[in-house]
C-alpha cells in the first residue's frame, strides 16, 4: 500500500514539475509571436519554389515547402529524412525507392479548404514539373530522371546512369527543384496563381501577399513535425538599407538583410539588443577570362593578370569578418570537392601576388601596356567594390582595366552575349558538379554552346594553353558525376579545377558571408553557421521570439 | 464654364496620347531584359527565351504598341510581367495611401504656411520675417526624404513615438494616422515652405495696391484690412498654385514612400523600374500622367471660382 502511495506521489510530483517547467518555458516567450523580416528587395518575384531564385523568394518558400529529404537547419552537407521517412537503392544504383511519411497534409487552398494528404502522385507531379523548363528554372538538373508512383506512399526514381548519393539526394532535398508542390492546387488554380499563392506542406503556409509591401506566412497547425511556435512570419520588401536599419532599431523589424560590408556590420553591432549573424555560404566571387577574346587568348596574359591580383588584400578590403580568400575554381571549402589553399599550393596554381612577375609576363606576351574595359554590375558589394580593388591592384602592374558599370539586369544580359573580356561573377551553386557544368562544360559556353549558360571562359571550345588543341574538362565532369565513391568523386572535381587553374581560365577571389542583424531576443531555433539551402536565417517550427 | 471644362478635357487627350507614347518608348529604352530580371541569373537561356515569348517581348515594337493602347482603351492595366499579379489590384491598394499622404501634406502645408506667410509679410524686415524666411528656405532646401530620416531619428529612435515601417492598416484610423504623421510631416514641411513664401510675396504685392491704401484711408481696422481686403486677394495665386505644388508633392512622395517603406504609387513605380516590370511601370506612369492632367484641369476650374474676373473664352 505504502509502495503504491510512493509511486503515486512520484508521478504527481513529476507531472507538477513538468507543468512548472512548461509554464516557465511559456513565460520565456514573448506574447506576440509575429516575426518581421525585411529583405533588400522591391518585391517578390516568384513564390513558385521551382522558379524562386532570389534571396527573398528562396527565403519565403523555404518554410512553406518540404523535399523528400532535407539539409538539417544550420547543418552543412548531410541529409536527413523529410517527406520521405526512408529510402533504398537498387543493386545497380539506378533505381531509388522513397517511402513517404503518412499523415502529411498540404496547406488549404480555395478548392481544398481543409488541405489534403500528400501522396506519391504529388511527388511524381512535382519532380516532373521540376524537369520542365516551361515551369522550372532548374529543369536542366532533372533531365534523364524518371519518376513513378508504386503505391500512394512509395515513389520510385530511376536514372540512366548511377550517381553518388551526394549528387542524387541533393536534387530531392529542400532546395529549388526538390521542393514538393501540391498537384491539386496547381491543377485547380493554375501556374500563374501559384506564383503568388504557394501551397506546400511546410511549417508555415501562405497567408497573404501585398505587392511591393509584404508577404505574410501563417503557422501550419497540421505540420508533421509539430505546430510552429511563431504565429506569423511577415516578410517585408524594403530595398532601402537605412529604412531596414531604422525598423530594426525601433523593434518593428526583428531580422533584416544587412550589407555585406564590414564597417556597416561593426556599426550595427553597437546597437543595443541587436546581434549580427554572419554565416555561409553566401557567394564565391571569381574573375573569369573570356579566352575567345583576343585580349585574353594568350595564357601569359592571363597569368600576368593573376599575378597582379592580391586576393587577401581584396578580402581585407571587404572586411575580415565577412570575406575570406579562395583558391578553388568551383565553390569553396567546406563544399565537398572544392580546392583548399594547401591543395592549390601543392598543385602550383595559386599565382600569389607578384607585380614584377606580372610585368615580365606582359612584356613577354608583347602587351606591356594591357588595356581593356570590363562590364560590371551596379551592385556594390558583389561587383563594384571588389572590382575597384582589382582595378587598383592591376594598375600597379601596368594593366589599365576600365570599368563600365551597368544595371544588374543588363549586366546579366550583356555577359551572356560575350560582351566583356572578363566577367566578375558572384554566386553559389548547390555542388561542384553543377558549378563545373554551368561554368566550364563545353555545351555551357555562352552564345555558341549547345545549351548556352554561364560558360564565360569558353572552356571546352578554345585552346587554352596554346598547344594547338582544344582544352576541355568535360570528361572529368562526367566521370565525377557518375563516380559513386565520394572520395574519388571529390578527387575528380579537384583534378578538373587544377586543370582550369593551370590554364588560368579563372581567378578565384573571395567567398563572402551573409550578414543578417537580428534582435537578440529572436531564437532561430538552430545553430547558424552554414545555411545550405536558403540565403537567410532559416525559419522553422522551432523559431521563436523570447520575452523582452 | 461647362463648355470650357469639356474643351479642356478634349485638349487633354492629345497631351495624354503623347505622354503615353513617351512612357511606352521610355520603358522599352530602359536597359536590361525583363525576362532575365524575372527569372534570375540561375535560369537557363531556354527558360529566358520561353518567358520572352510569353511576355510578347519578341513581337515587333509596333505590335507591342498596339497591344498597349488596345489594353488601355479597354481599361485593362494588365498583369505584372514579373509576378503575374493584376496591376489594377496593385494600384487600387496603394493609391489611397499616396492620395492620403499628399492630401495630408497639402493641408498641413496650408495650415502652417499661410499664417507664417502672413506674419512674415505683416512684420516685414523684422526678426519674425527673417525667421520665417529662413525656416521656409530650409524647408525648400532640405529634400523631403532627408527630412524624413531626421524625423525618424528624433521621433522614432530618440523618442519612440511613431512607427517607421509601412503604412499600417488603412481602415484602422488610429494605426493609419500613427503611420502617416512622420511621412506626412516630411512632405508637409516642404509644402509649408512653398506656401509661406508664396503667401508672403503675394500679401506684400497686394499691400501696395490702391484699394488697400483706400481702405486704410477710410480708417478701417488693420485686422479688417488684412483679412477682408488683402488676404482674400492674395490667396488667389496661393490657392491656384496649390495644384502645381500637389504635382511636385506627388513627385517628392516617391522617396518618402521608400524611406518609410510605405505603400504607394512611388514605391510601386521604383520597384517596377528595378525589376524591369514593363506592364506595372507603364500603368503607374499612365496613372501619374492622368493625375497630373486632372489636377491641372481642376486647378484651372477652381481659379475661376475664386477669381470672378477670369472669363473663359
Amino acid at each position: 500500500m505504502r509502495k503504491k502511495t510512493t509511486i503515486a506521489a512520484i508521478i504527481a510530483l513529476s507531472v507538477l514539475f513538468a507543468l512548472l517547467c512548461s509554464s516557465a518555458m511559456a513565460a520565456d516567450l514573448a506574447k506576440k509571436q509575429v516575426l518581421n523580416i525585411a529583405f533588400d528587395a522591391g518585391d517578390a518575384k516568384n513564390l513558385d519554389p521551382h522558379r524562386a531564385t532570389t534571396t527573398v523568394d528562396r527565403s519565403t518558400v523555404d518554410p512553406i515547402f518540404n523535399g523528400l529529404v532535407r539539409y538539417p537547419p544550420g547543418n552543412q552537407v548531410k541529409v536527413e529524412p523529410d517527406l520521405a521517412k526512408s529510402w533504398e537503392t537498387s543493386a545497380d544504383g539506378k533505381t531509388w525507392t522513397f517511402h513517404l511519411r503518412k499523415g502529411v497534409y498540404f496547406h488549404p487552398f480555395p478548392k481544398q479548404p481543409n488541405g489534403y494528404e500528400l501522396t506519391s502522385e504529388d511527388v511524381v507531379y512535382s519532380l516532373q514539373r521540376a524537369a520542365n523548363p516551361d515551369h522550372s528554372s532548374y529543369a536542366g538538373e532533372y533531365t534523364g530522371i524518371t519518376v513513378k508512383a508504386i503505391d500512394p506512399y512509395t515513389v520510385q526514381i530511376s536514372i540512366d546512369k548511377p550517381v553518388s548519393p551526394t549528387l542524387f539526394l541533393a536534387k530531392f532535398a529542400n532546395y529549388a527543384g526538390g521542393f514538393i508542390v501540391s498537384k491539386k492546387a496547381l491543377e485547380a488554380m493554375g501556374n500563374d496563381w501559384f506564383k503568388t499563392h504557394p501551397i506546400g506542406t511546410g511549417p508555415f503556409m501562405f497567408g497573404s501577399y501585398e505587392p511591393r509591401q509584404q508577404t505574410v506566412l501563417k503557422a501550419n497547425p497540421k505540420y508533421f513535425r509539430g505546430k510552429p511556435i511563431l504565429e506569423k512570419v511577415v516578410i517585408k520588401y524594403m530595398p532601402n538599407v537605412a529604412s531596414r536599419e531604422f525598423g530594426l532599431r525601433t523593434g518593428e523589424l526583428h531580422i533584416i538583410e544587412g550589407l555585406n560590408e564590414a564597417k556597416w556590420v561593426e556599426k550595427i553591432r553597437t546597437f543595443p539588443d541587436v546581434s549580427v549573424k554572419t554565416f555561409g555560404p553566401c557567394e564565391v566571387q571569381m574573375l573569369f577570362f573570356n579566352m575567345a577574346n583576343d585580349i585574353f587568348k594568350d595564357l601569359k596574359v592571363r597569368k600576368a593578370v593573376s599575378y597582379a591580383i592580391n586576393r587577401s588584400e581584396v578580402a581585407d578590403f571587404m572586411g575580415k569578418s565577412l570575406a575570406v580568400p579562395i583558391y578553388s575554381a568551383a565553390l569553396a571549402p567546406p563544399a565537398p570537392g572544392a580546392l583548399t589553399k594547401k591543395e592549390a599550393e601543392a598543385a602550383g596554381v595559386v599565382y600569389e601576388n607578384n607585380v614584377e612577375k606580372a610585368k615580365a609576363l606582359l612584356k613577354e606576351a608583347g602587351k606591356p601596356n594591357l588595356k581593356f574595359e570590363a562590364i560590371i554590375s551596379e551592385l556594390a558589394t558583389s561587383y563594384r567594390k571588389p572590382m575597384v580593388a582589382l582595378q587598383a591592384q592591376m594598375k600597379k602592374a601596368g594593366i589599365d582595366m576600365k570599368l563600365k558599370v551597368v544595371d544588374h539586369s543588363s549586366f546579366h544580359s550583356l555577359i551572356r552575349k560575350d560582351a566583356s573580356p572578363v566577367v566578375y561573377y558572384a554566386c553559389w551553386r548547390p555542388n561542384c558538379d553543377v558549378f563545373l557544368t554551368r561554368f566550364y562544360y563545353s555545351a555551357s559556353e555562352v552564345v555558341k554552346g549547345k545549351k548556352p549558360d554561364t560558360g564565360f571562359s569558353h572552356y571546352g571550345a578554345v585552346d587554352a594553353n596554346g598547344d594547338g588543341k582544344i582544352d576541355s574538362i568535360d570528361g572529368l565532369i562526367e566521370k565525377a558525376r557518375y563516380e559513386l565513391d565520394a572520395a574519388k568523386q571529390s578527387k575528380l572535381w579537384k583534378a578538373a579545377q587544377i586543370q582550369l587553374l593551370k590554364n588560368v581560365a579563372v581567378v578565384p577571389i573571395i567567398r563572402l558571408k551573409y550578414a543578417f542583424p537580428m534582435k537578440s531576443y529572436v531564437d532561430i531555433g538552430h545553430p547558424l553557421d552554414f545555411s545550405w539551402e536558403t540565403y537567410s536565417p532559416q525559419i522553422t517550427e522551432k523559431t521563436r521570439i523570447l520575452a523582452h | 464654364m461647362f463648355k470650357y471644362a469639356v474643351r479642356r478635357i478634349l485638349q487633354s487627350i492629345p497631351i495624354l496620347l503623347i505622354v503615353l507614347t513617351l512612357v511606352f518608348l521610355v520603358v522599352r529604352v530602359l536597359p536590361g531584359d525583363p525576362a532575365v530580371a524575372a527569372l534570375g541569373d540561375y535560369a537557363s537561356q531556354e527558360s529566358v527565351n520561353a518567358l520572352r515569348e510569353k511576355l510578347g517581348l519578341n513581337q515587333p515594337i509596333w505590335m507591342q504598341y498596339i497591344d498597349f493602347f488596345g489594353n488601355l482603351v479597354t481599361g485593362d492595366l494588365g498583369k505584372s510581367a514579373i509576378t503575374g499579379y493584376p496591376v489594377a489590384r496593385q494600384v487600387r491598394r496603394v493609391l489611397p495611401f499616396t492620395l492620403e499622404l499628399t492630401f495630408f501634406a497639402i493641408v498641413l502645408g496650408y495650415i502652417l504656411g499661410i499664417p507664417l506667410g502672413i506674419s512674415a509679410a505683416v512684420h516685414r524686415n523684422t526678426f519674425i520675417d527673417y525667421f520665417n524666411r529662413i525656416f521656409s528656405l530650409l524647408g525648400l532646401s532640405v529634400p523631403a526624404f532627408y527630412l524624413g530620416i531626421l524625423l525618424i531619428l528624433v521621433f522614432a529612435i530618440i523618442f519612440p513615438l511613431f512607427p517607421v515601417v509601412g503604412g499600417g492598416d488603412f481602415w484602422d484610423l488610429r494605426d493609419n494616422f500613427r503611420h502617416l504623421v512622420l511621412p506626412g510631416l516630411a512632405l508637409g514641411l516642404l509644402m509649408m515652405a512653398y506656401v509661406t513664401r508664396m503667401t508672403r510675396s503675394s500679401i506684400l504685392d497686394v499691400l501696395r495696391e490702391d484699394y488697400v491704401r483706400t481702405a486704410h484711408a477710410k480708417g478701417l481696422l488693420e485686422r479688417i484690412v488684412l483679412y477682408k481686403h488683402v488676404l482674400r486677394n492674395a490667396l488667389i495665386p496661393i490657392v491656384a498654385l496649390g495644384g502645381l505644388y500637389a504635382v511636385v508633392l506627388i513627385g517628392s512622395s516617391v522617396m518618402v514612400e521608400i524611406v518609410f517603406s510605405r505603400p504607394g504609387l512611388g514605391k510601386l513605380m521604383v520597384g517596377a523600374i528595378k525589376q524591369r516590370d514593363y506592364t506595372t511601370l507603364q500603368s503607374v506612369m499612365v496613372i501619374y500622367a492622368v493625375m497630373v492632367v486632372i489636377i491641372n484641369l481642376v486647378t484651372d476650374l477652381i481659379y475661376s471660382f475664386i477669381d470672378p474676373r477670369i472669363k473663359y473664352n
